[in-house]
């Protein structure tokens, strides 16, 4: 299939892509992380109980050790976090192949426009680019090629996808040193990165109203 | 253009979940292993440089009044330094100041949103703003644009958290 049929097509999303969606949703908000009482089998819905936590020593201290310092301790640490991130990538593939992407691509193609004044046909792009840089900006390039999207708002894509790029797929591959320790659930994080995201592409679609006029003067000349 | 990918491209031969899985599984242990190790290593090293050199000590009075907007010590700009280079590598020296005591949780968890937004600043530059081709002119914007975002997003992230009396 070439891209342009890609963007041009509708995704076709069974019941089994919404339920995707759905579990996704569930696993990353952290909203099932501390049900306790009749409720307690729904904490399996949460990312960091099925993570699970390591064994420690009768001080408390997992093998990591503790006082550590330089390369050797930055070594110790990755090792920590290397079976989230396994277990991360393994689930979030078999969402895709259940058809998360597709059905979120309908979920959320409809706000581009208001929210970063791009049309519909940038919604494979922006579900890309959730997950992986490289595809949406070829995506993107590809769009603008075909004359789906005029030069300005590629800027204004462009300017979404680079700051805080692949929020889902960078959150669990890059963050996973900080996941076990920060204040809110994984998925809040994500969705705050997203709205910083998207307010940075607004104050470039702003510029470039308000510049445009006196762009297209220039070129006259 | 064959090369992009679709999430549609449906497998050919009906695939187990548990094969789906452990492809997926493979690429994890790759990340895990070919993307976070050498960044969270580089990370660690930077911290354990400026710490024993004394420049951590420096940074940390010369910074205090920018970071202390943020709700965070001066030693915190050490994560943004690291961020800008790789992503995984401020989240490194993030959680290695949190290790030593010098960050607490909810500064953390305000840390990681330069570590997001401005993070892998170079290397994405070439992987997104050049392979989409978009307009050179605008450089400057948009290497502006995540720095803004971190900014605005570690004081969000700090009024949320003082919302929930974390802070």
């Amino acid at each position: 299939m070439s891209t342009e049929q890609a963007i041009k097509e509708k995704p076709v999303v069974t019941w089994k892509g919404w339920l995707a969606l759905l579990i996704m949703c569930c696993m990353f908000s952290g909203v099932f992380k501390n049900f306790e009482g009749p409720l307690k089998p729904l904490n399996i819905l949460d990312f960091n109980t099925l993570v699970g936590t390591f064994g420690v020593d009768a001080d408390g201290v997992n093998f990591q050790g503790k006082g550590g310092t330089g390369a050797r301790d930055g070594f110790m640490f990755t090792i920590t976090l290397v079976p989230g991130c396994i277990f991360a990538m393994g689930f979030l593939e078999v969402l895709t192949r259940m058809g998360c992407m597709e059905a979120a691509q309908i979920a959320f193609t409809p706000i581009l426009k208001p929210i970063l004044g791009i049309p519909g046909a940038c919604g494979l792009a922006f579900i890309n680019a959730l997950n992986s840089s490289d595809i949406a900006a070829i995506l993107t390039k590809q769009l603008y090629d075909d004359g789906l999207i005029t030069d300005d708002e590629r800027s204004v894509f462009v300017a979404y996808q680079y700051a805080g790029s692949a929020p889902i797929g960078n959150m669990i591959g890059t963050q996973a040193a900080l996941l076990p320790i920060i204040s809110l659930a994984m998925g809040p994080m994500i969705l705050l990165i997203i709205l910083c995201k998207i307010f940075g592409a607004n104050l470039l679609r702003i510029y470039l109203k308000m510049t445009k006029s006196k762009r297209a003067a220039k070129e006259a000349k | 253009m064959s090369t992009a990918k679709t999430p549609a491209a449906a497998p050919a031969k009906k695939e187990n979940f548990i094969d789906v899985f452990v492809i997926g599984a493979r690429k994890g242990l790759s990340v895990g292993f070919n993307t976070i190790m050498p960044a969270m290593v580089m990370g660690y090293v930077l911290v354990q440089a400026l710490k024993v050199s004394g420049i951590m000590d420096v940074l940390a009075v010369i910074c205090a009044p920018i970071m202390g907007l943020f709700g965070l010590p001066g030693e915190a700009f050490a994560v943004l330094i690291s961020a800008f280079f790789a992503k995984a590598a401020g989240a490194g020296a993030a959680a290695n100041l949190y290790t030593a005591g010098v960050i607490t949780a909810p500064q953390a968890t305000i840390l990681l949103m330069p570590c997001m937004l401005m993070g892998t600043l170079i290397g994405h530059y070439a992987r997104i703003v050049l392979v989409s081709e978009a307009n050179p002119k605008l450089t400057p914007i948009f290497f502006a644009i995540p720095l803004i975002d971190a900014a605005v997003g570690m004081i969000l992230v700090r009024l949320i958290l003082t919302f929930m009396g974390l802070m």
